[in-house]
């Protein structure tokens, strides 16, 4: 007679996994409506967020001090905010509505890093103009998959130095890791609901025209050149340099809201609006390896810690983020070894939105939160 | 028997006869001997005991140090948390009592108030500037402020200079970081990068901008000043540590590229901003490397100048030697270091973390612990300390959680554990509140955070923050309390 319960490997206590984010450090307040995206640049020293008030901020990480903002519109909220990796340079993708906006926060930089940041967004006025795209060739010219143009005076003097316009409502921006690229996702643009812009040539392309279901959100490979795009059900990853479809995994999900491929590249994992959180491993199986169901409400948005600490983490309506330890094993026979070790609660919810977003610190064990209750915060 | 110190290395009966000899019969006697044999004896009892034998006109309050620590309790119960069985022989030590620092006065600013430091006879610049410098009674607060203003504060609360902003080409002006160097100079950073040196006229009321120097490639957190070389240590968020000359003759040409009128758009902004008057810019003498996250802290090392200290969010802490600019020693700690001050006499370096304690360090190459004490109580990072100028053994520091705390490291929690980097576990002696936030301090220190902390012995202890507030504590009939 054995237990089965000895049969089962076990577990490491969470007091064991230190360290990992236990409580409030700091609350940043000063938007008005919903914060929708957090963004922690690549230093560790300055967060972005953007929310309802069509308001991108920047804010002392520390201290919680709002250091600049700028209003990109009347009308719409900002989706999105995503630091362009790198340190030798300082840009911020922002998307409300159907524009995408390169930022270079000058009065925050030294004026060598406005200078590199300003050449990076520079290099590709001009390209469009000097190569036209091979599609046109003596047809008649097709619309743009986007367009770059300077923004308003106003928002250049706050130094807003690019605009990309595509066809309809941007939800994710996603930067390749050398920052050359960056790929956006408008759920509603059908054939153009995913594209990939190349910053030196302000050129728009879009890879996928028939994508089977609604697209939720898509991401570089952290090493490879493969491409995942999650639609409502499933993801699908291709390589883009054989331009051909690798995998699709079958997270068994309702409808998908986020995903996030591990630093690695071999493990991946999946929220959903279903309140559930998966994780798969790459090289077993197109099913996930691991199903975990701890919240009320739907999930918004998972992320891996990338400066190499074993840690995830997922943001929900139900005004909590949890926070888990997901070791991955070199061996390929072995599977991640994931445990549940905190819940972050201090987020109100309001009109039954929670935690809308959340994103990791570069280094350290701490993580940030956007929240429907108008805050962002500091979690340490 | 001394009038300072009061060794008593003796069994119970000892002390019992030794009170027989010295003392005539009466019912206080009988008490103090009762308490004695029964190891009863608190701190409060004690203290009336020591008070009556040395014949204090005014009672003084004491502090008793049993084999180095603080007595919280019994000795009997002492003994028992300590394991010391009740034969050994005791070392006991008495001292003056901390007294809890009142709050004094409060003075406003218009915004996030980052930073403090105190001009006073006793304060370092005051030193450096001579017996004629600064009188008793006319001392002077410095504040930084996110507002891009220093303000000078005479100890009634009239701001009697503020600084005008700097032109900077539309950057930033927000102040991290102020420090008297003598009683005219004064020197600042913030998250502009630039370090800038300050005339500071008390007759015409006028701080006025007289160097610019540039080195730094992000914000400036922290800098450290000394005065009799006139050396300048400024740390950055950009991972490095400048040591700079506050004196333009003596500095080299600032780097082009840092300079707001190095790039087209930058020079435009400069131009549509053209100061009346323009400032000398310099670089720095050298630049310390090592770090590989951003400096927080700086400081020389007290009584040698050629010798600096730094903390950084690596988690290490440095010590360079100037002359050669060379890293001589790294000590790596568990977390992200926020703040440093220096408690000479130990030996011993004091570090606030990210993860709300402060580690004692001995930066000596022959200490082999990473850490001699961990201090545990803040909730919340601990982003500045300061030593306290009565008593080697004592510190301030102030948190994100709205508190300062008061501490002595002979302060130790019994049966606390083993700490991550080793060592004992401290408390803290005495909190103090923001004033006028009704006790509302918090581990998320939302809108109540300390930014900065000086203790001064003729001032007291001075403390900065997000409550647009520089607050005055000292303790109470004692100049600079303590
Ligand atoms: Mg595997």
């Amino acid at each position: 007679n054995i237990d089965p319960e000895l049969l089962l490997p076990k577990l490491p206590s969470p007091d064991e996994l230190k360290p990992f984010p236990t409580t409030c450090a700091v609350v940043f307040r000063g938007h008005e409506g919903r914060v929708r995206s957090v963004s922690v640049d690549p230093q560790g020293t300055f967060l972005a967020s953007g929310g309802d008030d069509g308001h991108v901020r920047i804010w002392e990480l520390l201290t919680g001090r709002q250091v600049w903002n700028v209003r990109l519109s009347d009308e719409d909220a900002v989706d999105t905010v995503r630091w362009r990796p790198g340190k030798d340079a300082s840009v911020l993708a922002a998307a409300a509505g159907e524009h995408i906006y390169l930022i270079v926060p000058f009065s925050i930089l030294s004026p060598d890093i406005e200078q590199s940041s300003r050449d990076i967004l520079d290099a590709g006025w001009g390209y469009a103009a000097s190569k036209p795209s091979a599609t046109t060739n003596g047809a008649p010219a097709k619309e743009p998959p986007a367009r770059w143009s300077r923004p308003s005076t106003r928002l250049e003097s706050k130094g807003v130095l690019v605009q990309t316009t595509v066809r309809s409502t941007v939800k994710v921006v996603h930067w390749h890791r050398r920052g050359e690229y960056f790929a956006t996702v408008s759920p509603r643009g059908q054939s153009s609901a995913v594209a990939i812009h190349t910053l030196s040539k302000h050129l728009t392309q879009l890879p996928f025209r028939r994508l089977k279901g609604l697209a939720q959100s898509a991401q570089f490979h952290p090493s490879k050149p493969v491409f995942f795009v999650a639609t409502k059900n499933s993801i699908r990853s291709y390589d883009l340099s054989r331009q051909e479809l690798v995998k699709i995994l079958q997270p068994g999900a309702k409808w998908i809201s986020s995903f996030d491929v591990h630093p690695g590249g071999d493990n991946l994992i999946v929220g959903t609006y279903d309140k559930r959180l998966l994780w798969h491993d790459l090289d077993l199986s197109t099913k996930p390896y691991k199903t975990l169901r701890y919240h009320k409400e739907a999930i918004r948005a998972v992320r891996f810690h990338q400066g190499g600490l074993p840690l995830f983490a997922d943001a929900s309506d139900d005004g909590s983020l949890q926070i888990f330890h997901g070791k991955v094993v070199g061996d390929l026979m072995e599977n991640a070894t994931i445990v549940p070790l905190k819940v972050l609660r201090g987020h109100q919810v309001k009109s039954r939105l929670g935690v809308m977003d959340m994103d990791w610190h570069p280094r350290e064990p701490w993580c940030v939160s956007a929240g429907a209750d108008g805050t962002c915060r500091l979690w340490s | 028997w001394t009038g300072s110190e009061l060794k008593l290395e003796m069994e119970a009966e000892e002390v019992v006869d030794l009170i027989k000899a010295l003392f005539a019969e009466s019912d206080y006697r009988r008490k103090a001997i009762g308490a004695i044999r029964r190891a009863t004896l608190r701190r409060y009892a004690l203290s009336s005991l020591v008070n009556s034998l040395l014949h204090t006109k005014k009672p003084i309050p004491f502090e008793f140090l049993i084999n180095g620590q603080f007595l919280r309790t019994s000795i009997d119960e002492f003994l028992t948390q300590n394991g010391i069985s009740a034969e050994s022989t005791l070392n006991v030590e008495y001292t003056r009592a901390l007294i809890p620092p009142l709050h004094v006065a409060s003075f406003e600013h218009d915004d996030w108030v980052s930073a403090v430091d105190v001009l006073s006879q006793t304060s370092p610049a005051g030193v450096w500037s001579g017996e004629h410098g600064i009188q008793s009674g006319q001392e002077q607060i410095l504040t930084a402020s996110y507002d891009g203003l220093l303000r000078v504060w005479n100890l009634s609360g009239d701001a009697i200079a503020i600084s005008t902003p700097p032109y900077n080409s539309g950057r930033i002006t927000s102040l991290k970081t102020a420090k008297w160097l003598s009683n005219k100079k004064i020197v600042a950073a913030g998250l502009d990068n630039v370090v800038r040196v300050y005339k500071y006229d008390e007759d015409t009321r006028a701080i006025t901008q007289s160097l610019e120097l540039y080195n730094h490639r992000w914000g400036v957190e922290d800098v450290a000043v000394h005065g009799p070389t006139n050396r300048i240590l400024s740390a950055s968020t950009d991972a490095t540590i400048s040591l700079f000359s506050a004196t333009a003759k003596d500095s080299p040409a600032a780097p082009s590229t840092l300079l707001p009128t190095s790039t087209t758009a930058s020079n435009k902004r400069q131009k549509l901003s053209k100061p009346e008057k323009s400032v000398p810019t310099r670089g720095a003498l050298t630049t310390l490397s090592g770090h590989t996250a951003p400096a927080s802290n700086v400081i020389f090392k007290p009584e040698d100048a050629t010798v600096a200290y730094s903390a950084s969010h690596d988690h290490t802490l440095r010590t360079w030697d100037l002359p050669t600019s060379t890293c001589v020693d790294t000590r790596t700690t568990s977390h992200s270091l926020l703040s440093l001050t220096a408690l000479p006499k130990l030996n011993l370096l004091a570090t606030g973390t990210s993860a709300r304690h402060i580690t004692l360090i001995d930066p000596r190459a022959s200490a082999t612990q990473i850490a001699v004490m961990t201090l545990r109580g803040h909730l919340n990072a601990v982003v500045s300390l300061d030593t306290n100028p009565n008593s080697e053994y004592g510190l301030v520091s102030a948190s994100h959680d709205g508190t300062c705390r008061i501490w002595d490291v002979r302060s130790v929690k019994p049966n606390a554990g083993a700490m991550v980097d080793g060592g004992q576990v401290g408390e803290s002696v005495y909190v103090v509140e923001r004033e006028g936030m009704g006790g509302k301090s918090k581990a998320s220190g939302d809108g109540v955070k300390v930014f900065g902390v000086r203790w001064d012995a003729d001032v007291g202890i001075v403390s900065t923050g997000e409550d647009k507030r520089v607050q005055i504590n000292r303790g109470v009939g004692e100049r600079g309390g303590g």
